[in-house]
C-alpha cells in the first residue's frame, strides 16, 4: 500500500460526504464511532441518537474502470433506546460507543454495537425472493376460508425489491456497574470482550446471561482509586491475549491462560514521564485514550491527548515510535480544561498494511503518519475543500509568530470541529472520517 | 503569587465541572472526574504549598491587610452570614497560623517540595514563599469563590498541624458514630460555599452534632462541617462521587497516618464488591467519608 504524504504517486481526493449540511446539528447525529467491516465492502456508523447506519460499497462501474465505486446507505436501525436505570435515577445514554464486526461466515452480517451498559449482537441480512402461492392464506396475507381451498399448490420463490433487515440476535445486559468503552472480537470468533472503567468482561457470543469477568481494578476501597480503564482490546492473531490501557497512561497485557482473572498483568507497557514538562494537566493529557493492535499483532498504538505512540509488544519501558499530533496546544492545557476539549477521547487507526497510521484532531483536521518515510501529513474534513474528487490541499498550524499564507493560527481554530472517529479500509486507501454529524469519505487519487 | 491565582481558579473550575457533572445525561463519568480530581489535587498542593510557605509572617499584619481586602473586593456573593464565615475561617487560619509557627522551618521545605513536584511551572520556590506570605492569607478573602478555599486551607492546615502535633487515629472512628446527618442547613451551608450560592448541596458540609465533642482533642483541627440535604436519588451520585475523589482523600489518608478501612468495617456491611449494594454502600460511605473530609473534598463528595 502506498504511503500517505507527499510523493508525486499518492495524494488524497476527496470523494463522499455524508450527512446534513445546515448549521444547526442536531446533538442525536453526532457521529460517534465508523468502523470497517473486515474486507471493507461494509462500513458502520453509530450516532449519539443510538442508531447505526451501514454503508455498502458499490461495485466499480463497468463502463468506468478508474472510478472507485462509492458507498451508499445499506441499512438503518435503531440500537438501542435511552433508558432509565431505576435504582440508581440514572439516564442511560442511547448513544453508541463502539461498533465491531464480526468476521462473515455466511450471507448475513454480523456486528456488536454497545452503549454505555448493554451490548447487542446484530444480524444484518438480505432478502431478494419472497415465497408466493401459499396455500392458507392470500397474497396480502389474509387466511383463506378453508372450505375454498381445493387444491394443494407448492409455494414458488419469486424475485422483489432487496430489502435489508437488521435484527437483533442477542442481547448482552447488566453485567457493567460503570460505562462501557471498548468492546473487541476475539480471534476465536467465539467469544469477545467488553471493558467498562473498572473491570473488563469475557463474553461468549452465544451465551447472554453470563460473561466472566477477568480484570476487576475496583479497589476494595472506593478512595483508593487512581486509575480507571479507558481502552481495551483482544489481539488480533492470539485469542488468549489482550490489551487494556489506563488513564495513567499505562498499558497492561493479559494472557486468559495465567489466570481466570487477570489482573495481573503479563506485560506492562509506560513511558517514563518527563518531569520538565509537568503541570497541573500532566495527568489528563497522558491518559491513553484509545489502543488499537496493528494488523500484524506486533504492534500496538495508543492515543493520548498530544500524541500517538506506537509499541513493539516486545519492549516493555518506551514506544518505538512517537508522533506528535498537535504539539501546539500544550500551552493552551488550561483553556482547553476551562472548555473541557482537554477530556475529548480521540481513536487512531492503522491502514491495511501498518505502514501508516491516522488521528484526529481539532477544526476538522486529521493527521496521517508514514511509518516508513517518518512524513506527516493534516489535512481537513470540509465541504469547503471537498470538490468532487478534488485533491486534498495539506493544512498546516502556524506555531510561530509569522503565519504564513495558508496557515492557520492556533487562536482560530475551531474547537468545536473535533474529529474523534476515523477508519482505514482495511484492504485499500480508503479512509472514513467523521466530522460532527457528517461522515467524509477521502481515497486516493488513482492515476 | 500567580500561580496561587491560578492555583484558585483552577480549584474553582474543577469544581464547578464536579458539580456539573451531577446533572449530565448519562450520569456520572468515572474517569472524567478522576481526571478533573486530579488537577482539583494537584492545584491544592500549589496552592497549599504558597500557603505553608506563608505562614511563617506574622498572623496580625497579615489579617488586617486581608480584612482591608476584603472589604474591597466584596463582590456580593456572599450571602448574609458570610462575615461569620470569614471571621471563623479568619480565626482557623490565625490559630492554624499560630500552631504552625514553630514548625515552619520543617513545613516550608516541605511546602517547596510539594509545589516543585506539583507543577514544573513552578517559580523558583523561595520567591513564592516569601512573597505569597501575604498573599496567601489574604487571597482567600480576595473573591467569593476564595473564600471557600480559605476555608480548605486553614481547614487543611489545621489538620496538617494536627497530625504533627499530634496524630489521633482515633478521631476518624468516633466520627462514624454520627448518625447519618441530613438537615439542611441552607443558610448555613450557603455562607460557607459562595461559589455556587443557588446550588449549596453541591458544595456544603455535613453537620457533626456530636462532633464537637470529639474535636476536643485536637483544638486546631475545628472541621465543623454543616450538613446538607441531597435527595436519596442522589445516592448513587454520591457513592461514585466519592470514588472519583479518591486520590484526594489518599492525601489525607497520608496525612493522618491511619487508614480508613478501619472507619468504614464499623458500619454494617458496607463496602461490598457487588455492583447492586453499590447505590445503598455509596449514601452510607458517602456520609462516612464526609465526617471525615475536609470541607473542599466534601464539596467533591457531597453529590
Amino acid at each position: 500500500m502506498a504511503g500517505v504524504a507527499g510523493g508525486n504517486d499518492f495524494q488524497w481526493c476527496f470523494s463522499q460526504v455524508k450527512g446534513a449540511i445546515d448549521e444547526d446539528v442536531a446533538e442525536a447525529d453526532i457521529i460517534s464511532t465508523v468502523e470497517f467491516n473486515h474486507s471493507g465492502e461494509f462500513l458502520a456508523t453509530g450516532d449519539k441518537g443510538g442508531r447505526v447506519v451501514i454503508f455498502q460499497h458499490e461495485q466499480e462501474c463497468k463502463n468506468r474502470p478508474h472510478l472507485r465505486g462509492e458507498y451508499n446507505v445499506y441499512s438503518t436501525f435503531q440500537s438501542h433506546e435511552p433508558e432509565f436505570d431505576y435504582l440508581k435515577s440514572l439516564e442511560i445514554e442511547e448513544k453508541i460507543n463502539k461498533i465491531r464486526w464480526l468476521p462473515q461466515q455466511n450471507s448475513a452480517h454480523f456486528l456488536l454495537s454497545t452503549n454505555d451498559k448493554t451490548i447487542k449482537l446484530w444480524k444484518i441480512s438480505e432478502r431478494d425472493k419472497r415465497a408466493e402461492g401459499y396455500n392458507l392464506k392470500d397474497e396480502d396475507g389474509r387466511l383463506r376460508d378453508p372450505f375454498r381451498i381445493t387444491s394443494l399448490r407448492v409455494p414458488v420463490l419469486m424475485p422483489m425489491d432487496l430489502m435489508v433487515e437488521a435484527s437483533p440476535r442477542r442481547v448482552f445486559a447488566n453485567a457493567h456497574t460503570y460505562h462501557i468503552n471498548s468492546i473487541s472480537v476475539n480471534s476465536d470468533h467465539q467469544t469477545y470482550l467488553s471493558a467498562d472503567d473498572l473491570r473488563i468482561n469475557l463474553w461468549h457470543l452465544e451465551i447472554t446471561d453470563r460473561s466472566f469477568n477477568i480484570v476487576d481494578i475496583k479497589p476494595a476501597n472506593m478512595e483508593e482509586l487512581t486509575e480507571v480503564i479507558t481502552a481495551a482490546e483482544c489481539q488480533p492473531n492470539q485469542c488468549n491475549v489482550f490489551v487494556y490501557s489506563s488513564s495513567k497512561g499505562t498499558i497492561r497485557l493479559c494472557d486468559m491462560r495465567a489466570a481466570a482473572l487477570c489482573d495481573r498483568h503479563t506485560k506492562f507497557f509506560e513511558e517514563p514521564e518527563d518531569p520538565s514538562s509537568r503541570s497541573f494537566f500532566s495527568e489528563i493529557i497522558s491518559s491513553i485514550s484509545d489502543v488499537k493492535f496493528s494488523h500484524s499483532g506486533r504492534y500496538m498504538m495508543t492515543r493520548d491527548y498530544l500524541s500517538v505512540k506506537v509499541w513493539d509488544l516486545n519492549m516493555e519501558n518506551r514506544p518505538v515510535e512517537t508522533y506528535q499530533v498537535h504539539e501546539y496546544l500544550r500551552s493552551k492545557l488550561c483553556s482547553l480544561y476551562e472548555n473541557d476539549c482537554i477530556f475529548d477521547k480521540f481513536e487512531c487507526c492503522w491502514n491495511g498494511s501498518d505502514s501508516a497510521i491516522m488521528t484526529g484532531s481539532y477544526n476538522n483536521f486529521f493527521r496521517m503518519f508514514d511509518r516508513n518515510t517518518r512524513k506527516d501529513i493534516t489535512l481537513e474534513a470540509s465541504r469547503e475543500s471537498s470538490k468532487p474528487r478534488g485533491t486534498l490541499k495539506p493544512r498546516k498550524v502556524s506555531t510561530g509568530g509569522k503565519r504564513k499564507k495558508d496557515e492557520i493560527s492556533v487562536d482560530s481554530l475551531d474547537f468545536n470541529k473535533k474529529i474523534l472517529h476515523t477508519a482505514w479500509h482495511p484492504k485499500e486507501n480508503v479512509i472514513a472520517v467523521a466530522a460532527t454529524n457528517n461522515l467524509y469519505i477521502f481515497q486516493d487519487k488513482i492515476n | 503569587m500567580e500561580f496561587k491565582v491560578e492555583a484558585h481558579r483552577i480549584m474553582s473550575i474543577s469544581l464547578g465541572k464536579i458539580y456539573n457533572s451531577r446533572v449530565q445525561r448519562g450520569g456520572i463519568k468515572l474517569h472524567k472526574n478522576l481526571l478533573v480530581s486530579l488537577v482539583l489535587r494537584s492545584a491544592r498542593q500549589v496552592y497549599l504549598s504558597d500557603y505553608y510557605g506563608g505562614i511563617c509572617l506574622s498572623a496580625q499584619q497579615a489579617r488586617e491587610w486581608c480584612e482591608g481586602e476584603y472589604m474591597a473586593s466584596k463582590q456580593g456573593k456572599l450571602v448574609p452570614g458570610s462575615t461569620e464565615s470569614l471571621s471563623e475561617s479568619d480565626e482557623q487560619s490565625e490559630v492554624a497560623v499560630d500552631k504552625q509557627e514553630p514548625r515552619d522551618v520543617v513545613e516550608s521545605p516541605a511546602g517547596l517540595h510539594v509545589e516543585t513536584q506539583a507543577s514544573g511551572e513552578q517559580d523558583s520556590a523561595e520567591n513564592g514563599v516569601s512573597d505569597s506570605g501575604c498573599s496567601d492569607i489574604k487571597t482567600p478573602e480576595e473573591s467569593p469563590e476564595a473564600t471557600q478555599t480559605c476555608e480548605v486551607a486553614s481547614v487543611v492546615t489545621a489538620i496538617s498541624s494536627n497530625c504533627i502535633s499530634a496524630p489521633s487515629p482515633s478521631d476518624p472512628k468516633e466520627e462514624t458514630e454520627t448518625p447519618t446527618d441530613c438537615q439542611t442547613d441552607n443558610s448555613e451551608s450557603a455562607e460557607k460555599h459562595s461559589y455556587e450560592p443557588k446550588a449549596p448541596q453541591a458544595y456544603t458540609n455535613r453537620k457533626r452534632t456530636a462532633d464537637d465533642s470529639e474535636l476536643t482533642d485536637s483544638p486546631t483541627k475545628r472541621t465543623k462541617l454543616t450538613s446538607t440535604s441531597l435527595p436519596s436519588t442522589n445516592d448513587e451520585n454520591k457513592g461514585e462521587t466519592e470514588e472519583m475523589d479518591t486520590s484526594n482523600v489518599s492525601s489525607l489518608i497520608t496525612i493522618f497516618g491511619s487508614s480508613f478501612s478501619g472507619l468504614l468495617s464499623n458500619k454494617e456491611g458496607e463496602q461490598p464488591d457487588s455492583e447492586a449494594e453499590d447505590s445503598d454502600s455509596g449514601q452510607i460511605c458517602c456520609d462516612q467519608m464526609l465526617k471525615n473530609l475536609n470541607p473542599w473534598s466534601t464539596a467533591i463528595v457531597a453529590f
